[in-house]
């Protein structure tokens, strides 16, 4: 029997989408927020062996709920999943509106179904992505997954993440947005009903930033794509729409890899049991023929996120079955309609990954001249040091540093030096963000201003990705704003990252806890990153601030100096949304 | 075979006598050297104390977490400097600095570079070496990139340490050369005797230079090479015997200037120049007299305001009748750099170059000193230069 995981899912996305077009037109730019609850409780069934049966519950507070009319979401779900709505036993006498204490209105909806153990688990794991994918985009909501399975306990609180202090001198990822294309939908897919555009946006970043690891040359080891439909919510292709059976086999189609120089194979570790959500498209990077790795090529390397996001857009406000049934439509044929627009997609893609790139690699051509001064100075100061006669200076100098010897005091020169310099270096990763937004400004509000009139700018969400998982280099959750503009916009996406790291064991060390009511802190790596280059200016000629706090309240306080660079971010990005000519 | 001078009758030197005594005179009611801005000459102990104060305090900063950065006036930066007629271009006391930061990206190389000529600097002075600007250059090229930029920090390093670059133990390379009645004795007690009949290289240790001995009755600084070589050849220095000739080749090194310096602190005697009529040449003669922006720091030692501009001048051009075809026209670059010299301070307090000057921007048209030779060969050196000085024909 079909597990709960498809109705979880179908059901949060009926909730996220409602709430968007509830909102659209109301509240301009603001995020979407409030607490989402799932639990799943299992107990051994008694009326088959090896069965469980489960009683599902998904809650939802706040402002996710407003305006949801019961009778009328019943009737959705029926059609949304019939196959799956027949099977199961709905509990519509306790399917009710209901008021916490604090005055909010909540929503509740319970549902059975009898499923085996090994369905169970895969379909916690299938929600856990899918949770994980949707707070990459919606920061402000907040999901308590919880299953209880003949009383084992384990829950997992995703929206809130907690960074560890990193020793990385650099938490963040810093996405490159492109341009966004107008997709070419097929002859044999127009019937649907569709009536308006879909575009879509890429956007690219590499993880962990070059500058973590800018003294060795680092090599793209794996790419990692992220697709995401309306509303900023992640697409679910049903099993014979897998991304790794169609268009996305062809490794060629998104990026040209003899350009780029990967040799890229498709991935087969697809396993969800990671701790750290999937990419829906997964590459390896294979060394060329004949390449010889040269001595300071980092082994493990760094991973090419790219996101794409579809959209959809027209001259007038969307209802939310047409933002379902264009998530429905791009679940079931989005490598026809990706095969037939092809060529732009992959224009697009490849401008935006060799931007990408050659910010790399100015970073890492940046960093390496910073190493080999830092190195000049070091060894100058050592010079004299060393050469001195004069025991007062060479004394003085030591215990400066409280260094016992000259040896302990070259090395705790050399890293005083480091320290002070990576301090300024986070504060370029995040201001160079502004410097890259700058380009195309004129361009671009000029395009904003003819459109500005019929136009409206709408908060798509704010992306988060938590918990990608890289070898090598843990779990780490990448935060990006993204602001959708109306259709007639041009370039409607800001993307804005950040990402804070952990190592794999340490996050295994705080794996979910059976037994107790243990939360799994998911290392997110938070980048309150880079803006993305070029397309920033066009974005700021719509006024609508994207509300940008409140997630960032909830980080952990250990990092002061990232929260301050944060809510510099922020602020930074407020102002340029908001900015820009009026109507 | 030593050149046995043989020159005019001291009648001749009559007007050049005068114009020393005036020079005196004014060096008497002018009183000492303006204080406070000169180098003095510090002692290796000094400079290495003030090296091991630098690094202590770049020590002291990275253990408060702090980036250590240097702090450098703006040598090259016309609000730093001013005019005195006394001294010519000079830096003011206190001047606008620049901070070269260790945690720039853009400044850090360079804060690095310092560093690196501060520990050879440690090193040179501590064994009691000498090396040229070139040689620092060539010990990393690659690092270095270019002589400029050792240069430059060899330049901020002394403004810094407000010593001048011998005291550092670096060395320019000497390309000037000298001649006439002059001896003295180098450093290393080697003996220098400048009245032979070819020219003498200008030492590279001005400062160790001692029993400087002549009874010249001026200095003639002449711009180019070529035209000291004519005068070496048409034995100038023996016919206007008693003299001195020095050629910085162009536009002088430090030593060079370091030596006219000396001379005119040591003999004070006349000092003229003989440029060519064009802007170029005006603002070699403007170096020797007045000093330039990039050195200002150390103007004191460097410069001669008593320098006399005694030809090839604008006015001689027409006075002598010079054909037309041998005059050049002014490119658009020597118009720019005749009205940035017109814009300069010291030029106000010239009238008379002034004039020149502007006698040149109306024709529009420059000369060499070999233009002369359209006159007759030898006519620089039998003509024009002796009538110019027996007739106080300088301004």
């Amino acid at each position: 029997m079909e597990g709960p995981a498809v109705a979880v899912c179908e059901i949060l996305k009926y909730l996220i989408i409602h709430q968007r077009c509830e909102t659209a037109g109301v509240s301009k730019g603001a995020l979407l927020e409030g607490q989402l609850v799932i639990s799943i409780e299992a107990l051994n069934s008694k009326h088959q062996a090896n069965t469980l049966h489960c009683v599902t519950t998904i809650a939802a507070a706040g402002s996710i709920y407003g305006g949801l009319v019961l009778k009328k979401f019943l009737k959705d779900m029926q059609s949304i999943l019939p196959g799956f709505f027949a099977n199961l036993n709905w509990t519509s006498e306790e399917a009710s509106h209901s008021q916490d204490a604090s005055g909010l209105r909540s929503f509740q909806v319970i549902f059975e179904a009898d499923v085996n153990p090994r369905t169970l688990m895969t379909d916690s794991l299938v929600i856990k992505n899918f949770l994980r994918k949707v707070i990459s985009v919606l920061p402000k909501i907040r999901f308590n997954f919880s299953v209880k399975v003949n009383g084992i306990l384990s829950t997992e609180i995703f929206g809130t993440p907690k960074f560890d202090a990193t020793e990385l001198p650099c938490s963040r990822i810093h996405p490159v947005l492109g341009h966004p294309v107008m997709l070419f939908i097929p002859d044999d897919v127009v019937g649907v009903g569709l009536l308006g555009e879909l575009t879509l946006t890429p956007a690219v970043a590499l993880c962990p930033c070059p500058k973590v690891f800018s003294n060795q040359l680092n090599r793209i080891s794996s790419i990692s794509i992220f697709l995401y439909g309306p509303s900023g919510l992640p697409l679910m292709f049903p099993n014979s729409e897998q991304p790794t059976t169609a268009v996305f086999k062809d490794t060629s189609y998104f990026i040209d890899g003899k350009k780029c120089r990967l040799c890229m194979v498709p991935s087969l570790d697809l396993s969800l049991d990671r701790g750290s959500v999937l990419p829906d498209v997964s590459y390896q990077v294979e060394s060329g023929e004949g390449e010889e790795q040269s001595q300071n090529m980092d082994p493990q390397g760094q991973t090419l996120l790219l996101f794409l996001f579809v959209d959809f857009h027209r001259g007038f406000p969307v209802q939310k079955m047409e933002l379902w049934g264009v998530h429905t439509l791009l679940s079931t044929h989005l490598s026809a309609i990706l095969r037939e627009s092809h060529s732009v997609v992959q224009d697009c893609i490849q401008a935006t990954v060799d931007w990408a790139l050659e910010q790399h690699h100015q970073a890492v051509k940046a960093h390496q001249k910073l190493q080999a001064s830092l190195s000049v100075a070091v060894n100058s100061i050592m010079s004299i040091m060393t050469g001195s006669t004069n025991s007062s200076f060479r004394n003085t100098c030591l215990q400066t540093l409280q260094a016992a010897d000259t040896q302990e005091f070259g090395t705790k020169l050399h890293k005083s030096f480091h320290e002070v310099t990576q301090h300024r270096f986070l504060y370029h990763c995040s201001h160079e963000v502004k410097q890259q937004l700058l380009p195309e400004k004129n361009e671009a509000e000029q395009n904003t201003e003819e459109t500005h009139e019929n136009s409206s700018l709408e908060l798509l969400a704010v992306i988060r990705v938590d918990t990608v998982a890289l070898p090598g280099f843990g779990y780490y959750s990448v935060e990006y704003w993204a602001v959708e503009s109306a259709p007639g916009c041009r370039h409607p996406l800001h993307l804005h990252g950040r990402y804070g790291g952990g190592t794999g064991e340490q996050t295994e060390n705080k794996r979910l806890k059976r037994g107790s009511q243990a939360v799994e802190e998911t290392r997110a790596f938070r980048s309150a990153g880079a803006l993305s280059p070029s397309e920033a200016a066009s974005r700021r000629a719509e006024p609508t601030t994207a509300p940008l706090t409140s997630s960032r309240s909830r980080t952990d306080p250990g990092s002061g100096l990232e929260d301050t660079l944060w809510l510099q971010e922020i602020s930074n990005l407020s102002e340029w949304l908001s900015s820009g000519p009026g109507p | 075979m030593a050149f046995t001078p043989r020159g005019p009758e001291a009648s001749f030197f009559e007007v050049l006598d005068q114009h020393r005594a005036s020079l005196l005179a004014a060096l008497r009611r002018g009183g000492k050297e303006p204080a406070g801005s000169g180098m003095r000459l510090a002692s290796s102990s000094e400079v290495l104390s003030s090296i091991e104060k630098i690094i202590q305090d770049i020590v002291t900063s990275l253990a408060r977490n702090e980036a250590p950065a240097f702090t450098i006036d703006n040598r090259s930066s016309w609000e730093n400097i001013k005019f005195e007629d006394s001294v010519g271009l000079h830096m003011v006391s206190h001047c606008t600095t620049r901070k070269i930061k260790s945690d720039s990206p853009k400044s850090v190389k360079n804060f690095a570079l310092i560093l690196k000529i501060f520990s050879m600097i440690y090193k040179l002075v501590q064994s009691n070496t000498y090396a040229t600007k070139r040689d620092i250059y060539y010990t990393d090229s690659q690092l270095f990139g270019n002589q400029t930029v050792v240069d430059n920090i060899i330049n901020d390093i002394s403004c810094m340490l407000k010593v001048p670059r011998r005291s550092l133990h670096i060395l320019s390379t000497s390309k000037g050369l000298i001649a006439g009645d002059l001896k003295y004795l180098e450093e290393d007690g080697t003996k220098v005797n400048c009245t032979r009949a070819t020219a003498v290289a200008v030492p590279s240790n001005i400062q160790g230079i001692q029993n400087l001995v002549t009874d010249a009755k001026f200095l003639l600084i002449v711009e180019k090479d070529a035209t000291f070589q004519r005068l070496l050849d048409d034995n100038f220095c023996n016919k206007m015997s008693p003299c001195i000739m020095v050629t910085g080749k162009g536009v002088p090194d430090l030593n060079t200037r370091l030596l006219v310096k000396k001379l005119w602190d040591t003999f004070h005697i006349p000092v003229f120049t003989l440029v060519d009529a064009d802007p170029h040449g005006i603002e070699i003669m403007c170096i020797y007299k007045y000093g330039s922006m990039a050195m200002s720091f150390e103007a004191h030692n460097l410069t001669v305001p008593a320098i006399r501009w005694l030809g090839l001048l604008p006015s001689d051009i027409k006075r002598l009748n010079i054909p037309k075809c041998t005059l050049i026209p002014l490119t658009k670059r020597d118009q720019m750099k005749l009205d940035s010299i017109l814009k300069r301070p010291y030029i106000t307090c010239q009238p008379f170059w002034r004039k020149e000057m502007e006698i040149m921007a109306d024709s529009k048209m420059k000369a060499e000193i070999q233009a002369l030779t359209f006159l007759s060969s030898d006519y620089l050196s039998r003509v024009y230069l002796p009538n110019k000085l027996k007739f106080g024909g300088w301004i």
